[in-house]
């Protein structure tokens, strides 16, 4: 008997520790502790036994049955600390849920991002209609009356508004600039100002350009500042924007709202400089043209030209967004087509 | 413009170490765009003059020869199918490596050793167009032979030297020089490279004007406004023969044809010096030559076939009978250079500028001519083109004559004048600069310079005085450009602005772009600011007050933006082939006929511009409820989540496109600042949505009013709790929500704190024409925990005034 319930000891020990769940670790419990279980078979074995060992067999039964009962609860406190929620099998590879979709146009991020950039340097935001005279279209620019950009080729006139002195000819604007001038008449000098916005143009489009699209443009107006400081400036945004050091170079140009004009490059970020199909292995994009304003349009605004300077850059967003993302064709843009849009969240 | 850079050593003694990457890059950071720069002798890597020994036929092939060629010391096989291989011929041999498209066409391929039925073939006997050449030698026939017996190199020299190809072309983005009239010639870009790299110039010889007119030959210019100045010379002993092939190499290396030699030197001139000029047949001319205009109802026949009617406007060259020319833009059909010709007058002379764009434009007819004089060009450079001329003339035609030479410039141009102080250009340029240092960059330039005091006086150069260079800012540009931008050092911007941007109106913006993007998970989408017939007349339904454009880009698309909704529509339409559920919005201008305002300069007005947002939500299936109640939703938080003034909402006015029964005004106040609706079956169809319900939405986004600063306030957390209490009525059919909500509102406890809306049910659980609203009812006091009883005493005063006012039965608690 003894032996016996060594070796019952023994077995119960090894099967509560192999025991996984609280379940299993209850039907341990019946086989070992239940109406059926050894134990209790063992102790109906007792009254067959000689009345001098009862007592002495009685207690080591007890004992066994404690010391399994014992380790029964701790197995079982044990697996409670482990348990889950789920079956074992719960898949933990499946995906979860996506959050709401949507996202904003990809020149909105880019424009945005911009404004973060130059609001952290103290310039306003300026906005303007869509629909302008050829008199801040053109005149107040220093456009010469014969310039092509004047004609219908480029830019998108009103019908019945095509005719007329050049207040009264009326057009989707062609660029931003003289949007630049209104703001320029009603503010107060120095000024720092950046202008993001939709221009038009009367062109043939093809993956290179569009009709629609978006420029962004930055504007100080003070008493001397040099466009070396410019220079640094646009630098410091880009690299904000692209979040690492970007190359510019400034080189000559030729705008005919600005004097001195320049062309504004950015190092090609997609191969670094090195040359590749992107910058038309030359390292260097044109992205910006900028200057200082002309001494007429500084007129225009009513400035004296001696008096003030300034430092200029319209920006091409499209252009901009195209490098950010390797987008090869600027139409895209307007295409509406969530297939594309989808792709900057 | 193609420059070759053999032809500006004419004119500059460029360093033999020149490093071409390094010209090309400061010419652009300087001067003009070189966008690229072409290496020619690389298109000619192994391929020789070779020389024809003997024509044997090909055993295998009728139309094929095997050729025995020196290839420079060494005798070659080669077979070879051209139709004029002679022994002694020279020819271009493609050897081995180099690259040539067959017969002129397709894909460049690699020229390998190789075995033609059955003969080994050392190369190929190139034609004209396999190795590019077919403008330099045209042929008529495709499989003639490029015969080069004329040429003296000895046999064996690559190609590219024996034909002069040993060159480097210099791609310029026009683009980049369309201010700069003195760059439109070889010369010019020599003297932007002169000054560069501190390297003198070459002058034209000069040819003497003092010329007795024996012809009698004269001029008259009616319109000297319109022809500053005019020299025609008339030259005898001339007569059509092609031009030297050094000429017309260097006139194919600059992107033209050759034609003739009287033909060439006129263009060749152009090319070198930027000055336009023209040869007539002296004998088709009757009379002398005019400058004039048009009379009415004359008409011209241009030299590339164009038949004019002339206009006022336009400049003609003219002789006592008849119109010969068109000023400055191209020559007429009849008395230009013909096979016969053998006295020519030369017309050099100068137009103005914005004259020649006009006619030029009117009759679409741009030429190299008109796109050079449209620049304002110069009049004193017709001295420089004269005197290049003659020289051309005397080099190709030793025995020609002059006998006639008339010069008319009236009034000589006056040179620009503009002085500048040293302390104004230091103070712009952040740099400071002697007297030395400025006539170091500008002289090499033209420009002459006295200085006294602080002051500088700049006389401006003649090629640069049209207009180009006119005030300060320009002499700025011009020392900035020559000591190069990047040359300059930053100083410390030192602006200071006061007080810090508040920009309401531009954040407010922002805020429902991304409220609408990332909390109601909407693509933003960018369209056009016209819009597309189809869904004009299907959603606005009328065209009254809408804007036009004189050209638009398609027939189809005049009409001006006056609603977000069609374009809205139009991406619905187009997206509706690959998804079936999506909500898309945009933020824009729409424009209409009316309300002029005169916001800035008192001559100017402009029509009414509005900013607009407006979305669409796009959904399958039969529940319009709940698309209808997610649109619904975005409007009525857009308010509080955008921080501005909220809307309400109301059935006052139906929008044409809209469901009759789903639709809503939205109101900010007592102003309706748009519409929420669904779009109607019939203009769903109609636009070409074909299963998907289409919830729209347009707000006037200038109406808005954005809160100066956030308007939550904060209330305590309850102390007890406070239960939610859901009841389910079953009231009539026709019964809104909304005036449930306001009877409820009637009910006065402090225990009470307001209804919800959870959700209605109508089917077979309900009767016909009833339904079942569930509605959750907020319970709660300040002082203790609320009894089941308490609260059930709540709730049935609510149940009772339900009943009450619409009979509402209980269903469930």
């Amino acid at each position: 008997m003894k032996e016996k319930l060594n070796a019952l000891l023994a077995e119960g020990k090894a099967k509560i520790e192999a025991v996984r769940t609280e379940p299993e670790l209850q039907e341990v419990k019946s086989l070992l502790l239940g109406k059926q279980g050894t134990l209790t078979e063992l102790l109906k074995e007792l009254p067959k036994l000689d009345v001098s060992l009862r007592p002495e067999m009685g207690k080591a039964v007890n004992q066994v049955k404690a010391q399994l009962t014992e380790l029964l609860d701790q197995r079982r406190s044990e697996l409670k600390m482990k348990a889950s929620e789920v079956d074992p099998d719960f898949d933990i590879s499946v995906p979860g849920i996506k959050p709401l979709g949507g996202g904003l146009h990809p020149i909105t991020q880019m424009c945005y991002d911009l404004n973060d950039a130059f609001r952290s340097m103290g310039f306003e935001i300026f906005e303007e209609d869509d629909i302008t005279s050829e008199l801040y279209g053109f005149d107040n620019l220093n456009f010469p009356p014969n310039h092509p950009a004047r004609e219908s080729m480029d830019t998108y006139w009103l019908e019945g508004h095509d005719n007329g002195e050049c207040w009264d000819k009326l057009c989707l604007r062609p660029h931003l600039t003289g949007g630049s001038v209104r703001y320029l008449q009603t503010h107060k000098a120095p000024y720092r100002f950046v202008y993001p916005g939709k221009v038009y143009r009367n062109e043939t489009t093809d993956a290179r350009h569009e009709r629609a699209f978006f420029q962004y443009e930055a504007l100080i107006v003070d008493k001397d500042f040099t466009f070396a400081s410019g220079k640094v400036m646009i630098k410091s945004i880009l690299s904000k924007v692209f979040g690492r050091d970007v190359p510019v170079r400034m080189r000559a140009g030729f705008f005919p709202f600005v004097e001195p004009g320049f062309e504004i490059d950015m190092g090609c970020l997609v191969c670094g400089g090195k040359g590749c199909s992107v910058c038309k292995h030359v390292g260097w994009i044109e992205v910006m043209p900028g200057g200082t304003p002309h001494p007429n349009v500084l007129k225009a605004a009513g400035l004296d030209p001696d008096e003030y300077t300034g430092f200029y850059v319209n920006i091409g967003l499209d252009r901009l967004v195209m490098m950010r993302y390797g987008v090869d064709d600027v139409r895209l843009f307007h295409s509406a087509d969530l297939r594309f849009l989808e792709q900057f969240h | 413009m193609k420059v070759s850079l053999n032809w500006i050593k004419d004119y500059v003694e460029l360093p033999q170490d020149l490093d071409l990457k390094q010209l090309a890059y400061d010419l652009t950071m300087s001067t003009v765009e070189v966008e690229d720069t072409i290496e020619l002798a690389k298109q000619f890597d192994n391929m020789v003059l070779g020389q024809i020994k003997e024509v044997c036929q090909h055993p295998n092939a009728d139309k094929l020869r095997v050729c025995k060629t020196d290839i420079g010391g060494e005798i070659k096989e080669i077979v070879c199918g051209g139709v004029n291989l002679r022994d002694g011929m020279k020819v271009a041999v493609a050897l081995p490596g180099a690259v040539c498209r067959w017969h002129g066409e397709g894909e460049p391929v690699e020229i390998k050793k190789s075995k033609l039925r059955g003969v080994e073939s050392y190369g190929m006997i190139c034609a004209a167009s396999e190795i590019g050449l077919s403008d330099l030698f045209p042929t008529k026939e495709e499989a003639v032979i490029l015969d080069l017996s004329d040429f003296d190199a000895p046999v064996g020299t690559p190609l590219a030297d024996a034909l002069d190809l040993n060159d480097v072309i210099l791609e310029i983005d026009n683009k980049s020089m369309t201010n700069r009239p003195d760059l439109w010639g070889h010369y010019g870009i020599a003297r932007e490279i002169a000054a560069l790299y501190h390297l003198p110039m070459n002058q034209f010889p000069h040819f003497d004007r003092n010329v007795p007119n024996t012809s009698g030959f004269h001029v008259s210019v009616e319109d000297p406004e319109r022809c500053p100045r005019l020299t025609g010379t008339q030259i005898e002993g001339v007569y059509v023969k092609p031009a030297p092939y050094q000429m017309q190499c260097r006139l194919w290396k600059a992107g033209m044809r050759p034609i003739n030699a009287l033909v060439d030197i006129t263009n060749y001139v152009m090319l070198a010096t930027g000055q336009p000029s023209h040869a007539y047949d002296s004998d088709h001319i009757d009379g002398h030559l005019i400058v004039r205009r048009p009379k009415a109802g004359e008409t011209l026949r241009l030299l590339n076939g164009k038949e004019l009617a002339l206009a006022d406007d336009d400049l003609v060259i003219a002789d006592d009978v008849d119109i010969v020319g068109l000023a400055g833009i191209m020559g007429g059909a009849k008395d230009s250079i013909l096979p016969t010709t053998n006295k020519v007058i030369l017309e050099i002379a100068n137009f103005e500028a914005k004259g020649i764009r006009r006619t030029a434009l009117r009759y679409d007819n741009r030429t190299e001519a008109s796109a050079r004089y449209e620049k304002a060009i110069d009049p004193e450079r017709c001295d420089q083109a004269l005197d290049l001329s003659m020289q051309l003339f005397r080099e190709i035609y030793p025995e020609m004559k002059v006998t006639g030479m008339v010069d008319h410039y009236p009034v000589p141009l006056k040179k620009a004048e503009i002085d500048v102080t040293l302390s104004w250009l230091e103070r712009r340029l952040g740099k400071k600069l002697t007297p030395e240092d400025v006539a170091a960059k500008l002289e090499p330039l033209g420009y002459v310079l006295s200085f006294q005091g602080d002051t500088m006086h700049v006389v401006v150069p003649t090629w640069r005085s049209t207009g180009d260079v006119s005030i300060k800012a320009d002499i700025m540009e011009e020392v900035a450009r020559m000591y190069g931008y990047e040359n300059f050092e930053a100083a410390p911007i030192t602006t200071s602005f006061d007080g810090a941007i508040n920009q309401l109106d531009k954040e407010l913006e922002r805020k429902i772009k991304e409220y609408l993007a990332f909390r109601c998970g909407m693509q933003e989408i960018f369209s056009y600011p016209w819009m597309d017939e189809v869904y004009v007349n299907a959603i606005l339904q009328s065209t009254d007050g809408i804007l036009a454009l004189s050209t638009p880009p398609s027939p189809a698309e005049r009409l001006v933006r006056s609603s977000l909704l069609p374009n809205l529509c139009k991406a619905v339409v187009k997206n509706e082939r690959y998804y079936d559920e999506f909500s898309i919005f945009e933020t824009a201008q729409v424009f209409r006929d009316e309300n002029y305002t005169t916001p800035y300069d008192p001559r100017e007005k402009l029509p009414s511009q509005r900013k607009h947002v407006a979305g669409a939500f796009v959904c399958g299936g039969k529940d319009v409820t709940a698309l209808f109640r997610k649109a619904k939703g975005v409007l009525e938080m857009m308010p509080r989540y955008t921080h501005m003034e909220g809307f309400t909402f109301k059935q006052a006015e139906k929008p044409v496109w809209a469901d009759n029964v789903v639709w809503l005004n939205v109101y900010l106040g007592e102003e309706r600042i748009g519409d929420l609706a669904l779009l109607s079956k019939k203009v769903s169809m109609e636009c070409g949505v074909k299963n998907l319900n289409v919830m729209l939405f347009e707000l006037d986004q200038d109406a808005m009013v954005p809160f100066r600063s956030r308007t939550n306030s904060f209330t305590h957390m309850p102390e007890y709790p406070m239960t939610e209490y859901d009841i389910s009525v079953l009231l009539d059919g026709e019964v809104k929500w909304e005036t449930i909500a306001q009877t409820i509102r009637g009910v006065k406890s402090e225990l009470f704190h307001g209804a919800a809306f959870v959700d209605e049910y109508r089917g077979k659980q309900v009767p016909d024409g009833k339904k079942s609203v569930t509605i959750r009812l907020a319970i709660g006091s300040k002082e203790k925990t609320l009894t089941s009883a308490e609260i059930e005493e709540v709730a049935g005063g609510v149940i009772k005034k339900l009943t009450k006012r619409f009979g509402a039965e209980l269903r469930s608690k």
